[in-house]
């Protein structure tokens, strides 16, 4: 054969000369193998039921509602509820949520409705989004301990703002800016072209297009990346525990110490062995995650539901 | 947005309507905005000139003591209030001619003035009420949790109605306010420029991230030496046993997190590429359905809950491996831990490579009388390869990085981990610390080079996650361009 020697055609004289073994052997290879590849995914179900199933059994001992309404006892008793720990865990996610949308929203419109042209206009310009692109990707890959030290250099000693919820608001902010910013731009980016010119051509400018037009399209999109980025920060600790200070106590402002659930059960495992307690806490963030994982799969279910039909 | 027939020079039955629609008066309501505004600017003037003029025994100088402003020295600050009175005065003076002149600039301007007045106001009532129910030992019942609700409610909108009703009232006044040409387009080069600045952000932040620990690392750097860090072998703080004796020696930690994430690949990837390809290829959708969600839901679990899992469950359960020192907390237990948290990563982007596959490639050699499993074997996954090793690659950044579930379960002891008998596998049994572990456990309380010496390693960590993460970006981009 005379083919071009291109990667199709050699996997495909690759396949030939494999398909020569006996059939009957083949058949049973891939039995053997097709166990092994049913058996991984059978212990991924396993080890989240197992794991999921160990702390709800034990948690749910635990939780009532004295445990739910009594601060935690300071020290190293372990003993006490969680109260104070659910507000500031609350806290934590309007704050982050409030600073990091707004940006995160703005850089993925720029990057969607803008970038393109403005590109073509300016060198610079082009060059600045290049660098915006790689700096979301490596943001992205920062680990979440060197987003707690970035935290406690700039906000807690440098800009004198103390283990606070604002330190650990905006460390946080960091941590979830990424996350907003990529679920945006994949919701940007699935609302049709049409809807677009159609506004444009009505006269409207690029702006009133963009704030009349795409983002309440992509609305429900934007939605999901931001529940996203809370179960993130509900589930974070390493960013708290280096910038939240820990208290028991409710933050009586912006600017005084807390501690988050995550924080909570951290602390409780490690520093007083008070593990019942601890289980409980976990329990109630893993039902706090699966409610958001039930929500998110809803929304972006109807999203991506609506956008197909509406491009039709 | 503006309805089309408000816009002003529209023409109808071919007969010019008014150009503008100043000529249908100026509402009352932005009258009364822009007089309020105008007392604003005087109040803010007089208050200003009261303020910073030493005045004598009676109210005024009270008030002025009380305030702070004036001591036994004499007047504090009145060059600053002075200014920051003129300041204030001019940028009411400003809005109030610019609604006075029906501005759309300013109409902006003064809505979102009093949003931010809102915006404040409602967090303080907020942290105000939450005090009061959840500050004390106990949550305070539900009745007086109902009256306090009741009368912040109250507070809120007996405070709020007053700019909430002008906010409301000058959003429907659209159709009166006017915007120039030049104003539209100056507007939109603003609104551009400003996103332009919002998509730097990310950029800035991985700026400031280096600029901070490289700044605080730096100490670090000079006084105990890249040498001395990088192959010291003892990690021994002065802020525990005395300055002088001090040693900071990375090799450990850096050994530590190179054999947690070496475990937690051997155990993880097997299994995550394997329910990749049971997801991409084999599973009817019915499984697929119930696996997916349940593999998201690894990811969203919190790190400190797998942590508590491997304290309660996995570290009896290794304690029962028979061997001297074993304390259950070690290499093994970490690993595991792992292995279960990147489970989610590496299957999600080994999952997508393997559907980017061309389907004729499948088709093709199942055509050619190839099964499955041949396909899958000698087509599929050699042709999803790159984003598979991406995936891998992923993974290792995730494991390196994680923090809090390590340090619950590795034991975090600062010796380089050494097999605890003469069979090598018990290496893994062995307690040891990672990069991340190292910054966790000691930041808190850490000073001077100690301190440095972490953010040092954070710096190394972040180098480390950098090269990685650009290595599986690299493979990614390769396999899109393919």
């Amino acid at each position: 054969m005379l083919l071009p020697v291109s990667s199709d055609a050699q996997l495909a004289r690759r396949t030939v000369q494999l398909a020569t073994g006996s059939l009957a052997r083949r058949k049973l290879s891939q039995k053997v193998a097709f166990v092994f590849l049913w058996l991984a995914g059978f212990l991924v179900v396993a080890a989240l039921v197992w794991i999921i199933g160990y702390v709800m059994v034990q948690g749910v001992r635990v939780i009532n509602l004295e445990f739910l309404t009594t601060r935690p006892a300071g020290g190293v008793s372990g003993e006490g509820g969680i109260s104070t720990t659910i507000v500031t865990t609350l806290y934590l996610v309007v704050l982050t949520i409030v600073i990091a949308t707004p940006l995160g929203v703005g850089a993925a419109v720029y990057l969607v409705e803008y970038a393109e042209e403005t590109e073509r206009e300016s060198r610079l310009v082009s060059y600045l989004i290049a660098i915006a692109r790689t700096g979301i990707e490596i943001l992205a890959g920062v680990p979440s301990i060197i987003f707690g030290l970035f935290g406690f250099a700039l906000f807690v000693s440098a800009m004198k703002l103390k283990f606070s919820l604002l330190s650990a608001g905006l460390s946080g902010a960091c941590l979830i800016l990424p996350v907003i910013i990529r679920t945006s731009e994949e919701a940007l980016l699935a609302v049709p072209r049409s809807y677009r010119e159609g506004s444009l051509a009505l006269g409207a400018t690029k702006w009133q297009t963009t704030v009349g037009v795409v983002l309440p399209a992509a609305m429900p999109g934007i939605i999901t990346g931001v529940i996203l980025s809370v179960g993130r920060i509900i589930a974070e600790t390493a960013i708290f525990w280096v910038t939240l200070g820990g208290s028991y106590r409710l933050p009586a402002s912006l600017l005084s110490s807390g501690r988050s659930m995550a924080l909570h059960v951290y602390m409780l495992a490690s520093e007083t062995r008070a593990f019942e307690k601890a289980m409980g806490t976990a329990a109630i963030l893993i039902m706090t995650i699966v409610m958001l994982n039930l929500i998110i799969n809803y929304t972006s279910r109807r999203f991506a539901a609506r956008m197909m039909g509406k491009s039709r | 947005m503006r309805e089309p027939d408000s816009a002003p020079g529209m023409t109808a039955g071919g007969r010019q309507l008014p150009a503008s629609s100043h000529q249908t008066g100026r509402p009352l309501f932005v009258t009364i905005v822009a007089i309020l505004l105008v007392a604003v600017a005087i109040g803010a003037i007089v208050g200003g000139i009261l303020l910073s003029v030493p005045a004598g025994e009676g109210a005024l100088g009270s008030l002025q003591v009380r305030l702070g402003v004036r001591s036994e020295e004499g007047m504090q600050y009145s060059l600053q209030i002075l200014l920051a009175a003129i300041i204030l005065a001019g940028l009411s003076a400003l809005l109030a001619w610019g609604m006075w002149t029906l501005q759309n600039w300013a109409r902006t301007a003064v809505i979102l003035l009093l949003g931010a007045i809102g915006l404040y106001y409602g967090l303080t009532v907020m942290f105000d009420a939450a005090g009061q129910i959840f500050g004390g030992e106990q949550v305070v019942p539900v009745g007086t949790i109902l009256r306090i609700a009741f009368s912040g409610l109250f507070g809120v909108v007996a405070t709020g109605l007053i700019p909430g009703a002008i906010i409301y009232a000058l959003i429907r006044l659209d159709a009166h306010f006017e915007e120039s040409p030049g104003q539209r387009a100056f507007i939109d080069r603003c609104i551009r420029h400003l996103l332009l600045a919002t998509a730097l952000s990310a950029v800035l932040i991985v700026f400031l991230i280096i600029l901070f620990t490289l700044a605080e690392a730096w100490e670090a750097i000079e006084e105990i030496g890249l040498n001395t860090m990088l192959l010291g072998t003892i990690w021994r703080p002065g802020s525990i046993i005395g300055a002088e004796d001090a040693r900071f020696g990375l090799v450990p930690m850096i050994v530590g997190s190179i054999l947690a994430t070496f475990g937690a690949i051997v155990l993880g990837v097997p299994l995550s590429i394997g329910t990749a390809i049971l997801l991409a290829e084999i599973a009817p959708s019915l499984v697929r359905e119930i696996m997916r969600p349940a593999v998201e839901l690894l990811a969203g679990i919190p790190s400190v809950v797998y942590g508590l899992f491997g304290m309660v469950v996995l570290a009896p359960l290794i304690r029962k491996i028979e061997v001297p020192y074993n304390t259950g907390f070690g290499l093994l237990n970490a690993s595991i831990v792992l292995a279960v948290m990147i489970l989610p990563t590496v299957t999600n982007i080994a999952e997508d490579a393997i559907r980017a596959v061309p389907r004729h490639y499948k088709e093709g050699s199942l055509a050619l009388g190839a099964t499955h499993w041949q396909t899958i074997r000698d087509v599929i996954l050699p042709a999803a390869r790159s984003g598979i090793i991406a995936a891998i690659i992923l993974g290792i950044g995730r494991a390196l990085g994680e923090t809090m579930a390590v340090i619950m379960v590795i034991g975090n002891s600062i010796a380089i981990p050494k097999p605890l008998t003469n069979n090598p596998l018990t290496l893994f049994l062995s307690s040891a610390r990672t990069l991340t572990g190292n910054i966790a456990v000691e930041i808190n309380y850490a000073a001077g080079a100690h301190r440095s010496a972490l953010f040092f390693t954070g710096v190394l960590l972040f180098l480390m996650i950098l090269l990685v993460n650009s290595l599986a970006r690299y493979l990614m981009r390769e396999r899109l361009s393919s």
